[in-house]
């Protein structure tokens, strides 16, 4: 749903195609057509001796359904839409450093430990944020680090390395 | 008196010093978490679940309990001062609360939002006490089929009262159903939508679920937008007694506000936002001055706030006695019973007396110390409301991070988490609810094992759903629900409320 939305494409196709229940019908066709393709090869046995894919292809094919039938409502909804995408270009970019952040920092807790794993949380989250200033974020990382330490190794007693393990 | 020695129980372990702490651990944080907006109760319940394996399943309830209703006072105060929900179930105290507080009246404002919520919070724990038993005792009869329809009804109501398109809030839940089958199928031990990870095997998790679809995602959305600037109405708050006029004004809002709350906490699919939502246009109504709505009427504040406590409150009621979650909160509650090996369900009242009183007990001592907590330190959530967002994100990133990681002590639970952040934030933007897959996830499992349990009683017919008179009545009601949905007339009526 990130698509950019700067494609060429003639204006009443914009309009349609980034209307939100267009958007909305759309993922949910996809997700369902990912649970039909993930599940092609459970066992799906019969109402009563349910399988394992019985449950999951059912939802699927519901779930595709009701996907279609939204993203046609909203074809048919000409006012509904600005032409407008409903995820800017411009919001792109904090959004996924959040997301970096907080895979890099799963990825970083157990091998680099909890103090480099929060530096980096702090350093890409906060290329995130709009309005950097250096000083701040050395702050916030220091203080940061240190209630991170007093409340789950200290006070909780978690078992997290704290520095990383050479 | 069945309930008096109910209560003196209740009492007798939610008096104990450790239960206060807790307690009062869990209206701090509900507070601080209601007082800043971009982090809400359902997030931060996700990442504290985890920590209360460590506890005592009745602490960790109390603690858990408390951030929510704690959330519901705080909420007011930065809707008020700074015309910011802290919490979407203070949304509409923001109309007429920061009207007040421009017209100097800030003081006022947050004594009566304080109040009403009090007083609502001891009306709907009295509620809890005298409903819940005879529900519970109803709830015991019930087999399988009335179980499954009884979740069916509670998937319906939850999407009827959901905001905006009830057929985007039906594919979210079914999306949530699915989810919930990730893992291994307990009836046939066969791997559904695992990828061939270690990790999926036991399934997705609701915390890490919540706290990506609810925590990272509000994190996302907030740096996706422009920083707005804060201003707090800082002048200093002199007068926070209100004037007669202010009680003799607010005192039936306040009863209406709790009235209405309470029911409407105990539907699936309600709670304390849209308890809030229909209060306000209740009053708006019934008032003698609706012109003074939006220009700083009492009544907007205090029915709302008082409306938001019941709700958040009386929605324990069928969580607690029939093992049913109404709203993300209380399928985490849920959650969190079950961490510590408690099968929900209204076997809790019986089998654990203690608990459940104690833990009813601890919602008045609670909501007494809230009503301290937020009055007479009015001043330190004041100056708390100046720290910059751009600092409060990084907090709050750090701990969803740390607080999804314990939940299975993986890395990939903090991956998943992401991903589902970013699935959240996709969704806000396209007006898709989050709450109803939220429940789908929790419902899905019990209402499949409840079906094939069914099923198996009656030996494969589905006509046994419709002999049995309890299950026939609640899928009718099911039905009626949806049938007052699909009717264009009453759907439109049913937005109206919601722009209102």
């Amino acid at each position: 749903m990130t698509e950019d939305s700067g494609f060429a494409l003639s204006r009443p196709w914009r309009r349609i195609l980034l209307h939100r229940d267009v958007l909305a019908g759309l993922l949910f066709i996809a997700v369902a057509g990912l649970g039909l393709w993930l599940s092609r090869d459970y066992p799906v046995g019969t109402a009563l001796r349910m399988g394992t894919g019985y449950m999951p292809r059912l939802l699927c094919w519901i779930l595709l359904a009701l996907g279609a039938l939204i993203s046609a409502r909203g074809f048919r909804d000409p006012g509904g839409s600005t032409g407008e995408s409903p995820i800017g270009r411009e919001a792109l970019w904090p959004v996924l450093l959040v997301f970096v952040a907080l895979v890099v920092f799963g990825l970083a807790l157990e091998r680099l430990g909890l103090v480099v794993a929060v530096l980096l949380l702090v350093a890409i989250g906060a290329l995130a944020g709009r309005t950097l200033r250096l000083a701040e974020t050395v702050l916030a990382a220091a203080f940061l680090v240190t209630l991170a330490w007093a409340v789950f190794i200290a006070g909780l007693g978690l078992t997290i390395p704290v520095w990383p393990e050479w | 008196m069945e309930l008096l020695s109910n209560l003196a129980l209740g009492f007798s372990v939610a008096l104990t010093p450790w239960n206060m702490l807790f307690a009062f651990i869990g209206a701090m944080v509900g507070t601080l978490i209601g007082v800043l907006p971009g982090i809400g109760p359902i997030a931060t319940i996700a990442m504290l679940l985890p920590l209360t394996f460590h506890l005592e399943p009745t602490a960790g309830l109390i603690m858990l309990a408390g951030i929510f209703y704690g959330a519901q006072y705080g909420g007011s105060t930065s809707a008020i001062l700074i015309n910011l929900p802290g919490e979407t179930s203070s949304v509409v105290t923001t109309i007429d609360g920061h009207q007040m507080a421009l017209q100097g009246r800030a003081g006022a404002a947050l004594a009566a939002a304080a109040l009403a919520s009090f007083f609502a919070g001891c009306v709907s724990t009295a509620l809890i006490a005298t409903f819940a038993p005879p529900l519970a005792r109803l709830g015991q009869s019930f087999g399988s089929p009335e179980y499954f329809s009884l979740m069916v009804l509670g998937l319906i109501a939850a999407v009827v009262l959901a905001h905006g398109s009830v057929i985007k809030a039906v594919a979210m839940i079914v999306l949530g159903l699915l989810l919930g089958l990730v893992g291994t199928d307990g009836n046939t031990g066969g791997q559904r939508f695992t990828f061939g990870l270690n990790d999926l095997a036991d399934g997705l998790d609701v915390a890490t679920l919540a706290i990506g679809l609810f925590g990272i995602s509000e994190i996302m959305a907030n740096l996706a937008q422009r920083e707005s600037s804060r201003d707090v109405v800082a002048k200093k708050i002199t007068r926070l007694w209100p004037t007669a006029d202010d009680f003799r004004r607010g005192w039936p809002a306040v009863l209406r506000g709790t009235g209405l709350g309470a029911v409407l906490g105990v539907l699936p699919g309600g709670g304390a936002t849209l308890s809030s939502f229909a209060a306000y246009a209740l009053e708006k109504r019934v008032s003698n001055r609706p012109e003074m709505f939006g220009r700083g009427a009492i009544e907007g504040v205090a029915a709302p706030e008082a409306a938001n406590n019941a709700g958040a409150q009386s929605s324990f009621i069928p969580m607690l006695t029939l093992g049913i979650p109404g709203n993300p909160v209380m399928a985490l509650m849920i959650g969190a019973l079950m961490i510590h090996g408690i099968q929900p369900g209204p076997q809790i009242m019986t089998e654990r007396p203690q608990m459940f009183w104690g833990m009813v007990a601890s919602m008045w001592v609670g909501n007494l110390m809230l009503v301290i907590i937020n009055l007479p330190l009015i001043g330190f959530w004041v100056q708390l409301l100046k720290v910059p967002y751009r600092f409060l994100y990084l907090a709050i990133l750090l701990f969803c991070g740390i607080g999804v990681y314990t939940v299975s002590n993986s890395p990939a639970a903090v991956v998943i988490a992401a991903v589902f952040g970013l699935l959240g934030f996709v969704f806000q933007r396209l007006n898709c609810e989050p709450a109803p897959l939220i429940l789908g996830f929790v419902l899905g499992p019990l209402m499949e094992e409840n079906l094939r349990r069914a099923l198996r009683v009656s030996g494969g017919d589905p006509m046994i759903f419709l002999n049995r008179p309890i299950s026939l009545g609640l899928l009718i009601t099911a039905a009626i629900l949806l049938l007052i949905v699909a009717l264009p007339a009453i759907r439109s009526t049913r937005e109206q409320a919601f722009q209102e």
